[in-house]
């Protein structure tokens, strides 16, 4: 029996139940799960509150929505402990949390309870300029509440021969934002420069930049030219800086000790990600298959563990989906023994000096997934939780992917305790 | 349950020279008081304070405050002897925005080089009187037992 069930009818517990379950996780943190798991509708008078010269509306990005939609919704949602809901928009019968307007304030509710304030993101300065080529500057990077984001490729060369990570609609979304908005599938270094340099004159805006594309498989060796290109723009943004290392990560494929030391040696990067999305060889090999079938899920842990000697401990990491691990078929079929499974995966890597950080499953509408559901309430608490007891058991900071520089990861919101 | 603080403790927390201490507990429950100048009270009626460092023990004590939902204290010491006690609970912790980065330029400009890691919100619930004669006057009325017999003696 699952343990995210109720013993008695094996209902799923409800936020409240999960929330006097777990009275060591702080509720914002398991809120904040929930409404990325369900996702938000907002209403009219929600939609009424926006002032599109203040707030932040839906940006360009990698990966599509829930609702498979570019329209000017809110990008996202603030709590008001600062950390953020990075939250897509769901269609109503999909059973949203929904971001309302109570007593003049901005609030989610769920079953009419109201739950929390929330804020909209503000926009940044930059958003609607122009670059001198003419680009406007968010459809070149783009913006969380205290991070620049840079995605300069989004297409991905797994989905050539349709290995694309089953989770992921990326190549998809690219196509549609292509023909919706204009966005080119590679942007220009220059274009980069220019509009991060933009976003510098806001003081107090940004901590961090994070870039992330899709890989390349191209090259001498596999991903050469993924490195090439990440050096060529990295190297534009570092121009804007008087240091020569600035807090920044890049999310990118698991490259090799060479290809890794060529980025660290030759821009400014600060910190490496590389994701195995799933901690579990069989799955891997399932979810990921050109992941799979390019690197392998072996050479990709130990690739990990060899970029903290280049990076240095804490400052390397791996994201996974967190869910994906019971997508059906072939997922595990209990949350205990995914969650069992999981943890111990990542306590090896942790021990290697390697972040693992999760991300809530969305079956995005784009991606072969799309259809599945994900876990429940409490799998993602006690991921989160387990994910956090190995970083204080291991004394590992992740202060380059925590509440302020991503948001997007639950487990890392409680280093703050750290 | 919040309170509105009196014209005089405002205007005493408002002026920068009375004495801020803000105490916080850890997880432990190890008290951790430190001077926050920065303590102000804002439009709304709740303190707030700027808080530059994100490592802080204050920090870190004021998200387990928010999260879990525990309270802190502010003493506050004006330079004629006033002194109060405000005990509250952070309930907002500003970290992006336009009044964000307003008080990023601000306490630059005051301060150099430094950072800003968040603006903390505290909503007052419970206001004392900490001046030592108010505090001797309502002890003898409440506790006649409370004092050595030679002060009474002829
Ligand atoms: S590597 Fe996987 S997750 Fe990343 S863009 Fe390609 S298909 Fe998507």
């Amino acid at each position: 029996m699952s343990m995210a069930l109720k013993r008695e009818d094996q209902i799923p517990l409800s936020y409240s139940e999960v929330v006097r379950e777990h009275p060591d996780v702080p509720p914002l943190v398991i809120l904040k799960i929930d409404v990325q798991r369900r996702g938000v509708h907002y209403t009219q008078n929600a939609l009424n509150v926006i002032d599109p010269s203040v707030h932040q509306l839906r940006s360009p990005n990698i990966f599509g929505a829930r609702d498979a939609q570019l329209t000017p919704v809110p990008d996202s949602l603030l709590l008001r402990d600062g950390s953020s809901i990075v939250v897509d928009p769901t269609p109503l019968e999909r059973n949203p949390y929904l971001v309302d307007v109570v007593d003049g304030q901005l609030v989610l509710t769920d079953q009419g309870e109201v739950l929390e304030t929330v804020d909209f993101w503000t926009k940044p300065d930059f958003y609607d300029k122009k670059t001198s080529s003419g680009a406007l500057m968010n459809h070149v990077i783009t913006a969380r509440p205290q991070r620049i984001n840079v995605f300069p490729s989004g297409f991905c060369h797994f989905w050539v021969n349709d290995k694309g990570c089953r989770f992921c609609d990326v190549v998809n979304h690219l196509k549609q934002q292509r023909a919706e908005l204009g966005i080119p599938t590679r942007q220009n270094p220059q274009d980069v420069f220019e509009a991060v340099r933009e976003a510098l004159k806001q003081p107090g805006r940004f901590t961090t930049i994070c870039l992330t594309a899709g890989s390349d498989t191209r090259g001498a060796e596999p991903f050469d030219q993924e490195v090439d290109y990440y050096i060529e723009i990295l190297q534009a943004i570092g121009a804007n800086f008087k240091v020569k290392k600035f807090p920044s990560q890049l999310v990118a494929t698991a490259f090799t000790e060479k290809q890794l030391a060529r980025l660290y040696e030759e821009t400014g990067i600060r910190s490496y990600t590389t994701d195995l999305e799933v901690l579990n060889e069989e799955l891997f090999e399932w979810v990921c298959p050109g992941k799979a079938e390019w690197v392998g899920y072996r050479e990709w842990k130990n690739r990990l563990i060899r970029a903290v000697d280049i990076f240095g401990r804490g400052y390397v990491g791996t994201g996974i989906v967190g869910g994906v691990e019971t997508a059906k078929p072939k997922g595990f079929t209990s949350e205990e023994a995914a969650l069992r499974s999981t943890l111990e995966e990542a306590e090896h890597l942790i021990s290697h000096g390697v972040n693992v950080v999760f991300s809530v499953w969305v079956p995005r509408p784009g991606s072969y997934f799309k259809d599945q559901k994900s876990p429940s309430l409490d799998y993602y608490v006690r991921l989160a939780k387990g994910l956090h007891q190995l970083r204080v058991k291991y004394g590992l900071p992740v202060d380059f992917d925590d509440y302020r520089r991503c948001g997007n990861h639950p487990d890392t919101d409680l280093a703050r305790l750290l | 349950m919040a309170v509105k603080l009196s014209d005089e403790v405002i205007a005493l927390i408002n002026n920068s020279e009375t004495v801020k201490v803000l105490a916080t507990v850890d997880q432990d429950g190890n008290p951790h008081a430190t001077f926050k100048q920065s303590l102000a009270v804002g439009e709304d009626g709740n303190l707030f304070f700027l808080e530059l460092l994100e490592s802080s023990q204050t920090n870190r004590n004021l998200v387990r405050s928010i999260w879990f939902n525990r309270k802190v204290t502010v003493t506050v010491r004006g330079k004629e002897g006033q002194s109060y006690q405000i005990k509250g609970k952070p309930v907002r912790n500003i970290i992006a925005g336009p009044l964000f980065e307003q008080k990023y330029v601000e306490v630059r400009e005051r301060l150099g080089d430094v950072d800003l890691a968040g603006i903390w919100v505290i909503e007052p619930e419970e206001v004392s009187d900490q001046n030592y004669w108010t505090r001797k006057a309502a002890e003898e009325a409440a506790h006649p037992y409370f004092l050595h017999l030679d002060r009474l003696a002829k």
